[in-house]
């Protein structure tokens, strides 16, 4: 006989009945514990709530609404190469009121260089200077951004936003950190801080060659720091890397997304592994279509190579949004008209036939679509 | 530990990006009392799974619209990622009650009922505009109120050892921390955006001390109503019914949050001069999130996804 509490049938997939359209229209409640009246306690509830809402609908707001929050700008005061394709650029406040905000190892900013070109760059000075932030970017070939970030010069003015942490370095009894290219800058400030407070760690710095490497001469003198360059060591190779770390050694690696992949493959489910976030992937297979913000709306097109919330944003930026990959449903939208191409995996079975993610559907090549927006 | 005062400001790690997770969880091999021999603790913090699907359903909701109002970008970033988190979390928690359905636990009625205190008492309403302003404010000041519960509530099952000894279920154990952890990750978001849109004092006093009492009665009615319909119990934990006294029995051997830590929550949270980032560790969720087998394997499906649609 088989455990009565584990009914073999019980892998159903999750969400498929509770989900919210199953809840979408609640009848009034009815008593939960025996008898076919109405639940007392819940029209209590509601009856309470009935009451309040006039009371509370007088009260005025605590305070009149916020203006916008003032962006940040910031005067590039230095340019250096450490190495060839890698811009190290030093930035103080425009004004030169008042500290930058502060930030830790980990953080980033966002660089505003127009309101179609932000980028993010890790902060890698020292978090202890209020006065000054430093980042590194290396060149992409064909990168819009990084080569007008490679055009600053002494004096130029860009805006930031943030800092923001996307990259939480958190207190651990040792650490691992691995070091792939220009990903060293947000390792810099990590490692130093684990110098200085005495705790414990091994840094691993790959790259193509060590002329390619930046700030190979900023990892603390006589600390367990190995640099593995491909041109002498071959492609790093997460169990070289990785190693067995100790039991409550915290792993820290960024780099290209092959090497963070294999470094999180390879480190053990007793080791907490910590990676940065980044964008979310790029569209593929494309093609261009439109989109009518409701019935009586304007019409918008959305290019092959976008999506149609980053489409949308532009003409109603107050357009709420999350994961932008398809899982959490936050931009979905009631659909109209038209026939979509959903790319969405909705959890908890949306009415997928009535709406629209905005993140990741789209619609045939020069197709037509209305959303309720 | 080394250095303790030089490394303690990363007890705090600051200005969190908040992102969602594609968390997946496998009911198949869990049992229906997935803490063993322990029904009445297990169905305590089953009731959990009864009152957030609908509950964070509609947070969802008030919060999206609320993002129109907001005039801070980092205020609402924060609320973008919070939004992602708690849709995730609904319906995380309603795979649960399918799983207690498979095992012939239908939560409906219960649930059903928290959908119309959500839906419709809670719901949107057809009011003058000054009017729906103040409706969104006061809905605002409830999920700010229910968002400290949410963060002591997490805040205890990162912490709850107890758990692990009692041989809980590790699935189970993995969806209550990663959200235990989400929820003290983004614990600030709800407070910072009622403080942003009104801040004022009477309807967030008013909104928690009804929110609190609501909380606690519909936890135990949950408790009734689970061990009511539970196939196996009938009603009964070996031959006697539930006692209210069990609920300190186990909270005191942690197996359940105390009932002291959660009355506690009110006056905390109504003292001046509270912010959320005061109460609960930071660090102790990012590590979590960083060994948790469900956010792991969520991060290396989304790196892989981006990985193949790179050119
Ligand atoms: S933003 Fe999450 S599904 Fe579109
Ligand atoms: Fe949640
Ligand atoms: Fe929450």
């Amino acid at each position: 006989m088989t455990d009565p509490l584990r009914p073999d049938d019980a892998d159903l997939p999750s969400g498929v009945k509770h989900s919210a359209e199953y809840y979408a229209r609640p009848r009034p409640p009815v008593s939960l514990f025996g008898g076919r009246g109405p639940d007392r306690y819940m029209y209590g509830l509601g009856a309470l709530a009935n009451r309040l809402v006039p009371v509370l609908g007088g009260l005025g707001p605590g305070h009149p609404p916020l203006p916008p929050s003032p962006g940040l700008r910031a005067r590039v005061e230095r340019v250096t190469r450490p190495v060839p394709d890698v811009a190290e650029i030093v930035l103080v406040p425009e004004l030169p009121e008042g500290p930058l905000p502060a930030w830790q190892p980990g953080h980033h900013v966002d660089v505003v260089l127009d309101p179609d070109t932000v980028r993010q760059y890790s902060l890698c000075g020292d978090p202890g200077d209020r006065s000054r932030y430093r980042i590194a970017v290396r060149r992409i070939p064909d990168g819009v951004g990084s080569s007008r970030l490679h055009a600053l010069e002494p004096g130029d003015v860009i805006g930031l936003r943030g800092p923001r942490n996307a990259f939480p370095f958190a207190r651990a009894e040792r650490y691992l950190f691995v070091a792939g290219g220009i990903g060293v800058t947000p390792i810099l400030p990590m490692v130093a801080h684990a110098h200085r407070a005495g705790v414990p760690f091994r840094v691993v710095y790959t790259g193509r060659s060590r002329a390619s490497m930046p700030f190979l001469d900023e990892l603390p003198e006589g600390a367990d720091v190995t640099v593995r360059p491909d041109d002498e060591y071959g492609t790093p190779d997460a169990d070289a890397i990785v190693r067995d770390p100790a039991p409550g050694t915290a792993v820290y690696v960024c780099g290209p997304p092959p090497l963070i992949a294999a470094v999180r493959a390879r480190v053990g489910p007793e080791n907490p592994v910590f990676s940065e976030r980044f964008s979310p992937a790029p569209v593929v297979d494309g093609r261009e279509f439109e989109i009518r913000l409701g019935e009586d709306g304007p019409v918008v097109t959305v290019p092959a190579d976008e999506t149609a919330l980053d489409v949308i944003r532009r003409v109603r930026p107050q357009t709420p949004y999350s994961c932008r990959q398809g899982f959490c449903g936050a931009c979905r939208v009631g659909l109209l008209r038209g026939n979509p191409e959903h790319r969405d995996r909705p959890t908890g079975g949306s009415p997928r036939g009535e709406e629209f993610a905005l993140c990741v559907s789209r619609a045939a090549e020069g197709a037509h679509i209305v959303v309720d927006l | 530990m080394t250095a303790d005062a030089t490394h303690s400001p990363l007890d705090e790690p600051d200005r969190l990006v908040l992102h969602a997770r594609d968390v997946q969880f496998d009911w198949s091999r869990s049992d229906l009392h997935w803490i063993p021999n322990e029904p009445f603790a297990t169905h305590v913090i089953n009731v959990l799974h009864l009152l957030l699907p609908e509950g964070e359903r509609w947070f969802v909701e008030v919060f999206k619209q609320a993002v129109p109002h907001i005039t801070d970008d980092r205020l609402r970033e924060d609320v973008l990622g919070f939004i992602g988190q708690e849709a995730v979390h609904a319906e995380a928690h309603a795979g649960v009650l399918d799983h207690m359905d498979a095992h012939g636990l239908d939560p409906t009625p219960y649930v059903e009922q928290i959908a119309w205190l959500f839906r419709i008492v809670l719901g949107d309403r057809d009011l003058p505009p000054g009017r729906a302003q103040s409706w969104l404010s006061t809905r605002l000041a409830i999920i700010a109120g229910i968002e400290h519960y949410t963060a002591v509530l997490g805040q205890w099952v990162l912490d709850a050892k107890e758990l692990d000894a009692a041989g809980a279920d590790e699935t189970m154990l993995d969806l209550l921390r990663w959200h235990g952890a989400e929820e003290v990750e983004h614990r600030a978001v709800a407070h910072d955006l009622y403080t942003h849109i009104d801040g004022g004092r009477t309807r967030r006093t008013v909104a928690m001390a009804v929110a609190a009492g609501a909380l606690t009665t519909l936890w135990v009615r949950g408790v009734r109503f689970l061990i009511a319909n539970d196939p196996y119990l009938k009603g009964r934990i070996d031959g006697r019914r539930p006692k209210a006294s069990w609920a300190l029995r186990d909270g005191r051997r942690g197996l359940i949050p105390h009932v002291g830590r959660l009355a506690r929550a009110v006056p905390e949270y109504l003292r001046r001069g509270y912010h959320p980032s005061h109460h609960g560790s930071t660090a102790q969720a990012v590590a979590y999130l960083a060994l948790s087998p469900a956010a792991r394997a969520a991060e290396s499906a989304e790196r892989a996804a981006t990985r193949k649609a790179a050119p």
